[in-house]
């Protein structure tokens, strides 16, 4: 019954999309208005479509239906309520499910935003969101059917993937994600509109702005939240690997950051059209190849679903979809003509041309790293892998520019500046990344890069704190008062360009905090006896002892380990000492854990960590026998800023979205006109 | 139209399309093992049963086939046959089990049941498995008569596959 009412909805779907899809290509063609209306009621039940599929099949989970296939793989009486819930997520057919969904919600919302704008563009946008629609909806109902009907359903199933079932974050990483992905979509069709037009207005550069921003910010986020859950989960002490799903991520988030930045210079100086175009292409052709990645089973990763019979399915559909844009991009690039020019290099729209070289740059460095093995292979025949070394060697220097440009960048004028101009800009600053610079050699850093980043991230944030300042000034200079001025200029009238700078601040943070973190972290892996202590940076850590929790889908043994600071304690010493008998004072109870699923042979550890504001104290289990416990301890300065900082780069992104509620221009004087105009992202 | 574009997209287009397609269906799980042309690590284990302890230097000049292997394992139930079987046509050739992560007296019924035709040493620390760099059971490595490994092969082996490895170690 339940699988039945799938199908049929999935099919159904798969007409509805494909139909829509010719209707709105149609329409645009044509420029009828009536088909785009019928193009968006298309869209409407699209959206419809996949939300009732996704419910059937949250239904099934929750009802623990083993008669629909997918609950069988995934699903069982014994794991809690949540898991059951986001187990709609943790294997590949219901993830494909989701997919949908996402879309579907992604499809109709931007269709009733728009649906009474942007006419010339919509209906193009709306054939090429539900063509994509259509391809996921014919995975659903094809190679990747989550609706398939047991036979003879079993009593209990297996339950999700352990992993998935270790931590909270679990929940939020993959949605998140998808949002990201899924929402690539959207700018992409609105591309592909402005390409089919021949024009790219001024006035569509608003949807085109808001829809690459949004996925943006919820990439941004999941991209950070899969650090941290590998952080606190996998118990290796570090929170990115350049594993190739990893990459994947982080390829279209590159690609949509170039688009963001290359979209101000094409709304300021009515140049670089096409070159935006390309990039919000290829921001979605790359969250297409991240989904090949993860789902082929041709990348070795933790996130590989096994068992994938997909591949090729979306081998064929990436395929299709790079030479659709690529000849559309070479039949009708020079239709969307530059309206204005470049006038010099050394000037705000210069930089952000560098901006774009290096994150384009970069791209292809992260690319080639993950698809290299693949080429080796392919050619020689032999295994290989791309590791560390090769990332840090390339992605370090390149970072380190982009972070220089962060800070060069927005201090420059836009437009032709003199020499002296450019001094006063470019110089002060100079003298806020040399106290950092002096406040880390003195803390003990000691690594070029990271000294050169501590320099470049204090001159970044003298300018992006100056650059919030500076509309702020010229209001209070005017005479009014601080309040209503800060709430004017930033969050009312220069939403845009205060989001905007609000992302550079996470980002200054997120750079400092990597380069900090991960050069001067120290570690130290000891086996320690029952109330034995070993001293490691500042703590002394004693072994107080372990205790077995049940749980109903696991079974957990837990250390317990006490921190203490200051007092004696020295290496390893001798065992038989009380707890804390270092004599120092009493900081925390620390419980890494290793836990024990019936599915799994293998345990699965979960680390403890204590987090300050100077650094993360992580301790991880390598090893419990009997009343001797092998743990790894690792100090790890300034770890915890780094997901404080992402999610202050969301939140900028966030405030810069926040539509203006005023859409008809005003004329202002000169000088504030250039700054409430002025666009950052 | 835009050739420099055309051209430059065909070209990335093409390359990505290859590779990836080149990837598929290939076991992204399978590494290549460092072992092959290298000299068999040494082990000393304890047979099972007699209780005789087995060195691999002694073995030499002889092919040696070493099967890592356990009860609690589905497809190794599935290739004991084929061992047994060619171990008993093969005289010339020495089969030797090597069980870890696993009990005396499992092996014992293990063995009782289905058969046996030579040595199953026990590992009991599971270090020689280390050693080899065994990712899982069954994995079966071809050893020459000079005590150099020539193949690894992961999986239950069949009579043709066991032959076709066997012959690298004769060459």
């Amino acid at each position: 019954m339940i699988p039945a009412l799938g199908r049929f909805i999935i099919l159904a779907s798969v007409l509805v999309a494909t139909t829509g899809a010719f209707i709105a290509y149609a329409a645009g063609a044509k420029r009828s208005p009536e088909g785009l209306r019928w193009s968006q009621r298309f869209a409407y039940l699209f959206a419809a479509l996949m939300i009732a599929a996704t419910a059937v099949m949250e239904y099934a989970l929750i009802t623990h239906d083993f008669s629909v296939q997918y609950v069988e793989h995934v699903g069982s009486t014994e794991v809690p309520m949540w898991v059951t819930i986001v187990s709609l997520w943790s294997s590949l057919e219901g993830s494909i499910l989701f997919w949908g969904f996402i879309l579907g919600i992604y499809i109709a919302a931007t269709t009733w935003v728009n649906r009474n704008d942007h006419q010339e563009y919509m209906p193009f946008a709306i054939g090429t969101w539900l063509s994509v629609g259509a391809f996921f909806s014919f995975l659903i109902a094809g190679p990747a059917n989550p609706f398939l009907t047991v036979a003879n359903p079993p009593l209990d199933g297996p339950g999700p993937n352990p992993l998935l079932q270790n931590h909270l974050l679990m929940i939020i990483h993959p949605p998140m994600l998808y949002l990201g992905y899924v929402g690539m979509t959207i700018p992409f069709g609105f591309a592909v509109a402005a390409l089919l037009r021949g024009r790219l207005g001024q006035s569509f550069l608003r949807p085109l702005r808001a829809s690459l921003l949004l996925p943006w910010v919820f990439l941004t986020i999941a991209i950070m939240l899969g650090g941290w859950w590998a952080y606190e989960v996998l118990g290796w002490g570090g929170y990115w690997a350049w594993d190739p799903v990893e990459n994947a991520s982080l390829l279209p988030w590159l690609t949509a950051t170039a688009a963001l930045h290359s979209a101000i210079v094409m709304e300021r100086r009515g140049v670089l059209k096409g070159w935006t175009v390309t990039l919000v292409q290829a921001s979605f052709l790359l969250t297409i190849l991240g989904t090949f990645m993860t789902r082929s089973g041709v990348f070795n990763s933790v996130h590989s679903f096994t068992q994938s019979s997909i591949g090729p399915t979306i081998l064929v559909f990436l395929a299709a979809v790079l030479l659709f844009s690529v000849a559309l991009l070479a039949f009708r690039i020079d239709s969307l003509e530059a309206e204005g020019r470049l006038d010099s290099a050394v000037s705000r729209e210069g930089m952000f041309l560098v901006n774009n070289l290096f994150f384009v740059v970069l791209t292809f460095t992260v690319l080639i790293g993950t698809c290299f093995p693949l080429v080796v292979e392919a050619i020689k025949g032999k295994q290989m892998s791309v590791g560390r070394p090769y990332f840090d060697a390339m992605v370090v220097p390149i970072g380190t520019a982009l972070l220089f440009l962060l800070g060069v960048g927005p201090a420059l004028p836009w437009g032709k500046a003199s020499k002296k101009e450019s001094q006063r800009a470019l110089l002060p600053p100079l003298i806020t990344g040399a106290i950092v610079l002096a406040i880390g050699y003195a803390l003990g850093v000691r690594n070029g890069w990271t000294l050169l980043t501590l320099l470049f991230g204090g001159y970044a944030a003298h300018v992006t704190l100056a650059q919030m300042w500076l509309p702020l000034r010229q209001r209070l200079k005017k005479g009014d008062s601080f309040g209503p001025a800060l709430v004017d200029t930033q969050l009312r009238r220069g939403r845009r360009r205060f989001g905007g700078y609000i992302v550079h601040a996470g980002a200054v943070i997120v750079f400092v905090a990597i380069a900090v973190s991960s050069t001067m972290r120290t570690q130290q892996e000891v086996t320690l006896n029952r109330g034995q202590s070993t001293t490691f940076a500042g703590y002394t850590v004693t072994f107080i002892g372990t205790e077995q929790r049940a749980e109903p889908h696991r079974q957990s043994t837990i250390a317990r380990l006490t921190i203490t600071k200051g007092g004696g304690g020295g290496t390893p010493s001798g065992g038989g000492g009380t707890p804390g008998s270092g004599g120092g004072t009493f900081v925390t109870t620390m419980e890494p854990r290793m836990n024990q699923y019936a599915a799994m042979r293998e345990p699965i550890g979960t680390p403890a960590v204590y987090s300050t504001l100077a650094g993360d104290y992580y301790i991880s289990i390598m090893n419990l026998q009997g009343d001797q416990a092998g743990v790894l301890i690792i100090n790890m300065p300034m770890v915890g800023w780094i997901w404080f900082s992402v999610l202050m780069m969301g939140a900028g992104g966030l405030i810069a979205l926040i539509p203006a509620r005023r859409r008809t221009y005003v004329v202002v004087p000169e000088s504030t006109a250039q700054i409430d105009s002025e666009v950052v992202a | 139209m835009n050739r420099n574009v055309l051209i430059i997209g065909i070209v990335i287009v093409a390359a990505i399309v290859f590779v990836l397609f080149a990837g598929l269906g290939k076991d992204p799980q399978h590494i290549d093992s460092p072992l092959i042309g290298r000299p068999a690590p040494p082990f000393t284990l304890r047979a099972v049963g007699t209780g005789q302890t087995v060195d691999l230097e002694s073995l030499r000049g002889k092919p040696v086939i070493v099967n890592f292997w356990a009860t609690w394992c589905g497809p190794c139930f599935e290739e004991h046959p084929t061992l047994v079987a060619n171990a008993r046509n093969l005289p010339n050739v020495q089969f030797v089990g090597i069980v870890f992560n696993d009990t005396d007296d499992k092996i014992m019924r293990f063995l009782a049941e289905r058969g046996s035709a030579y040595p199953t040493l026990l590992d009991a620390n599971g270090k020689t498995a280390i050693a080899y760099g065994v990712g899982g059971v069954p994995e079966t490595f071809f050893i020459n008569p000079a005590g150099k490994i020539v193949a690894k092969f992961e999986g239950p082996l069949s009579t043709e596959l066991l032959q076709e490895n066997l012959e690298k170690a004769l060459r």
